[in-house]
């Protein structure tokens, strides 16, 4: 039980010491998982709503490969990617395996289904009644859009939050497509396996505790705005 | 404004639902349209209010110059629903949000939402969050937030179904009033006989998809030539 406490206090140590191998590890998650879920809510919440507001051949078809691609296994996603970009592969030129780029290429890929699954199922319950009101009201296109927008707001957000759970913890993918190279690629997902198989438990929950934390201030800063905008 | 319906024809698979040959709507005036369930009056109300196309025929809107239009003229014809939908906001950010569409100046807004909440009771609830408000309350919002674009058409499916009297009579002094003052042509869909009679001028009767009779108000109601429309207005079933 000594190296739970110890890790705990380790974990208040390195933030407070300002571990340069932590923040490092810390920046590059952040930055990995943000970039995927910025990129990912640019492509899936205007595909969502679109989904959700038009019908078209084919509709229930795509719907299921998205419901599929909401829970697909991240190490399956990441030996695809991987295979993509390797170098006898169709991107094999632009040498982007075990690098943050190949890293954000499988997250993205790896989200963008939930946002896009997400936004369509909050679009949907609404989307008869704003579309009717927008119109009846004389709204443009472009207004109706924008009114849908601020209806659903609340619900995009717990996308967002869902998107970025999905991508800061997830290991598989970026192991395969990252590697986890020292200063290079690794991740804190990646540093906690990895510290694991040397042993070092104490720094591993250290590590994870960062990770919970982290998790913890951006769904209680999301969580805050859902809330401000319920109220 | 004036509205004619030319050869209206819609079906969903092979059952045919409307098929209006001609008819006109008075301008300036309150029309009900009335008949049983199915009879067509929902859809006929959306192909005017342009949220559904016929199959064939036209909808033609009376202009000010007198001509008429094929064109939905957006910005003078609104709908109120039996159900509302109501923003998730307040009361007077929903009233305001039409005006905020026409982009209108923020004094102009303030003032004109100010008014409509005195004029609809609704300044104590000023604040309040419009999604959770009773059905009178809703509709009572709805119908101000629709009459702030001061429209030449407004159109109503079943506005005091399931609401208290006190806000059916506050909807039915408002479109009185909007009919009076500003001239406004209404068309309603109502059940209520009753309320037929206390605000319609005009009164259109639908069974199974066609218009079978229409004219003045008092006049279909009080001396109907059709045995349906006698037989509906008796409140006997017609199936």
């Amino acid at each position: 039980m000594d190296y739970i406490f110890d890790g705990i206090v380790q974990a208040i140590g390195l933030i407070l010491s300002g571990d340069p191998v932590i923040f490092e590890v810390v920046g590059l998650s952040l930055r990995v998982s943000g970039t995927s879920v910025l990129i990912a809510v640019l492509i899936g919440i205007p595909l969502g709503i679109l989904i959700g507001t038009r019908e078209f051949i084919g509709k229930r078809v795509l719907l299921r490969i998205i419901y599929t691609c909401m829970s697909l296994p991240p190490v399956i996603l990441g030996l695809f990617v991987f295979l993509i970009l390797m170098r006898q592969g169709p991107l094999g030129a632009y040498q982007l395996n075990y690098t943050p780029t190949a890293m954000i290429i499988a997250q993205t890929l790896l989200v963008t289904p939930i946002v896009m699954g997400l936004t369509y199922n909050i679009v949907r319950d609404r989307a008869k009644d704003v579309g009717r009101l927008g119109k009846t009201l004389g709204g443009t296109g472009v207004s109706n859009v924008f009114l849908m927008l601020r209806e659903v707001k609340g619900g995009l957000v717990i996308a967002l939050v869902s998107a970025f759970g999905r991508a800061i913890s997830e290991v598989g993918a970026v192991m395969i497509v990252g590697g986890n190279i020292t200063g290079k690629t690794r991740v804190m997902t990646t540093y906690i396996a990895e510290l694991r198989s040397m042993g070092d438990y104490s720094q591993a929950i250290a590590v994870g505790i960062i990770l919970l934390l982290l998790s913890l201030i951006v769904n209680t800063i999301l969580y805050q705005f859902q809330q401000r905008d319920e109220k | 404004m004036k509205l004619r319906l030319n050869n209206l024809k819609k079906s969903y698979g092979s059952r045919a639902v409307l098929d209006v040959e001609r008819c006109e709507i008075p301008s300036g005036a309150i029309t009900g349209l009335i008949g049983p369930n199915g009879a067509g009056k929902t859809t006929l109300m959306n192909i005017i209010a342009g949220l559904d196309a016929p199959e064939s025929g036209e909808v033609l809107y009376g202009l000010k110059d007198g001509s008429f239009s094929p064109d939905l003229p957006k910005k003078a014809v609104t709908m109120l629903f039996q159900t509302p939908y109501m923003l998730h906001t307040t009361v007077e950010k929903n009233i305001a949000y039409p005006l905020q569409l026409r982009r209108a100046e923020r004094e102009v807004i303030k003032r004109r939402v100010k008014n409509l909440m005195d004029d609809f009771d609704l300044t104590p609830l000023a604040k309040n969050k419009a999604w959770r408000l009773s059905g009178g309350e809703t509709q009572k919002v709805a119908l101000a937030r629709a009459v702030a674009l001061k429209p030449e058409l407004l159109l109503l499916d079943e506005p005091t179904s399931n609401i208290d009297n006190t806000s059916v009579a506050v909807i039915e002094k408002t479109l009185d009033y909007e009919r009076n003052k500003h001239k406004m042509t209404s068309v309603i869909i109502s059940h209520n006989l009753a309320q037929i009679r206390r605000l319609c001028d005009y009164v259109i009767f639908m069974h199974e998809g066609r218009i079978i009779e229409q004219g003045d108000a008092k006049e279909i109601l009080s001396k109907p030539a059709d045995p349906r429309t006698k037989a509906f207005i008796a409140g006997e079933l017609l199936l």
